[in-house]
């Protein structure tokens, strides 16, 4: 059956968005990433306008990071002090990455800097994931660190995180969220799958305190971009958003129970998998020869 | 004087025949010679909406080739160009600006237009590619060697959209009582926005334009589309905050259900 989509004027059958939606949902609650690097693409490969997709996708991850954060909430593995310390770092650091995004528009190659950030920041994170899982080289990596954690431990404002079991300065989190939130404006993106690899490897949480906590922290994001999206650029497609949700609200809780039953090393190989695998897309992407050289302009 | 005003008023009478008879040979011929007929021409947006299918049909001189044209009226695109950076990536290397462009443009003709008219009349009816290539401004795109380029592309892309396509195979002919009767169905894609189309149908005889007829496809959104469309467009936030309360209530809503069911483990 199809349905005619309002704001991006087009036609789909609804098994496909629900489909999708239900598998990008699987991915969200199981590794806590919200999975518009997976999600976007495929919706504009689809025919749908490009800021439409990207906006759209901010509200179906609204429905599926929900979903996901109860599912992880009901068995303790939301860390939510840790979940507001990093987004109030991604609120500020968002701010920097748009105003990021304007100079380089200014310079001209925005276009480039955003596609080489995506690549590296992608390929970068995925190897060393998949690296670190295969060897598990936790021992020396405990002697590495102690000359950091030394440092870290003598920053202000010590905080414990219970949920998490870990002690950190506040400003650890709230710094590195920043981080991460310049390169998810930049990138455009909910950035989950670098907060993910920031809260496991420079903040050593648990990697199913993890999950619930990326969650928590991205549907906050995705509710601000979605009414952004909706109040200045017109771009969110109500009943694509629905179909996707119908799936992928389905898909987070059926995640969060395969995630619990995998081991946290099993479960950053199989992301990091996934992350090199569309690392590997976006370079074949641009080396080969599109088959048109226009496509939309975003923006109005 | 009654001899030299009967010859004036014959003068002025003949002179008003004459202008009657011209203006008959193009408007009023294509009225009563040339006709056009669009079965749909009136296509609705609702909630199921796939595409539609439009035909044409009408009568026309036998031995004339016929041309039909669907366009929308003229508009202008912006689009991003992808180009090569540092020799081997491929990525947007800025926009193209498209002016004058219709946003749907369907051309189908009896035989290969370039066979049945002249470059002349071509480039007046805007009927083919080659002509519309003349007609759309294309900037920055300078030199002759560019705009071939970006104007093939805009067509590819138009074409992959599914809102250009040229065929001269798609028009039946029929010779009924000394008349051609000519019949065209079309698929109406439903990438088509909504808006107002012209069809029309042009006879050609001898590589010109003899006669036109024209008639019109409305395409308006309504019901549950028109009511979202409109207020994504006119009320953002309240649109805004409507999606997420939604996707909360789903988020929630499922989370529930799954806390039920999964009381079992």
């Amino acid at each position: 059956m199809y349905l005619y989509l309002p704001v991006a004027l087009t036609s789909i059958n609804i098994i496909i968005p629900i489909g999708l939606g239900l598998v990008v949902g699987l991915l969200s609650g199981l590794f806590g990433v919200g999975g518009g690097f997976l999600m976007t693409p495929l919706l504009i490969m689809l025919g749908i306008p490009a800021t439409v997709a990207a906006a759209t996708d901010s509200n179906q991850i609204v429905a599926a990071s929900t979903s996901g954060t109860y599912a992880h909430w009901k068995v303790g593995n939301v860390d939510f002090k840790m979940g507001v310390h990093l987004l109030i770092g991604g609120f500020i650091g968002g701010l920097f990455g748009v105003q990021a995004i304007k100079i380089l528009k200014e310079m001209g190659n925005a276009d480039f800097v955003i596609k080489m950030t995506y690549v590296l920041m992608l390929g970068i994170v995925g190897t060393y994931m998949f690296i670190e899982s295969i060897h598990k080289v936790e021992e020396a990596k405990q002697e590495k660190e102690s000359g950091v954690a030394k440092l870290l431990r003598s920053l202000p404002l010590q905080t414990r995180y219970e949920k998490s079991g870990v002690t950190h300065s506040a400003v650890i989190p709230v710094v590195f969220g920043g981080f991460v939130g310049i390169l998810a404006a930049i990138m455009g993106v909910g950035g989950g799958f670098l907060m993910v690899p920031v809260m496991v490897y420079i903040l050593r949480m648990p990697m199913h305190v993890v999950v619930g906590t990326s969650l928590f922290q991205i549907l906050f994001n995705c509710i601000e971009v979605t009414f952004l999206q909706a109040y200045t650029n017109h771009n969110v497609d109500f009943i694509l958003a629905v179909l996707l949700l119908l799936g992928s609200t389905v898909g987070a809780q059926v995640g969060a129970v395969f995630g619990r039953k995998l081991r946290g090393e099993q479960l950053k190989i199989i992301l990091a998998v996934i992350v090199l695998v569309v690392t590997v897309k976006i370079i074949f992407e641009l080396t080969l020869t599109p088959s048109l050289l226009l496509s939309q302009a975003g923006g109005h | 004087m009654k001899i030299s005003n009967f010859k004036s008023q014959i003068s002025k009478f003949i002179i008003v025949g004459i202008m009657l008879l011209s203006l008959m040979t193009y408007s009023g011929a294509a009225s009563a010679e040339l006709t056009i007929n669009a079965n749909h021409d009136y296509i609705t947006i609702d909630f199921f909406y796939n595409g539609s299918t439009v035909s044409v049909s009408g009568s026309s001189d036998t031995g004339t080739d016929l041309i039909i044209k669907i366009t929308a009226s003229d508009g202008h695109e912006i689009l991003k160009q992808k180009g090569k950076a540092a020799g081997f990536l491929w990525m947007n290397m800025g926009t193209l600006k498209f002016e004058h462009a219709p946003n749907l443009y369907f051309i189908h003709s009896t035989k290969k237009i370039d066979k049945i008219l002249s470059k002349e009349d071509m480039n007046n009816y805007v009927i083919g590619y080659p002509a519309l290539s003349k007609y759309i401004e294309i900037t920055p795109a300078s030199k002759d060697e560019e705009r071939t380029k970006w104007f093939g592309e805009f067509i590819r892309y138009k074409e992959a959209s599914k809102l250009y396509a040229s065929s001269s195979e798609q028009i039946n002919t029929t010779n009924e009582n000394n008349r051609q009767k000519y019949y065209m169905k079309t698929d109406w894609p439903y990438q088509a926005p909504p808006g107002e189309y012209l069809v029309t149908v042009y006879a050609v005889k001898d590589k010109k334009i003899i006669e036109k007829a024209e008639t019109k496809v409305l395409v308006e959104q309504v019901g549950i589309i028109k009511m979202l469309s409109g207020m994504a467009a006119n009320n953002g936030a309240v649109y805004g905050i409507i999606s997420i309360v939604i996707a909360l209530g789903a988020g929630f809503g499922v989370g529930m259900v799954f806390r039920k069911g999964g009381g079992a483990h």
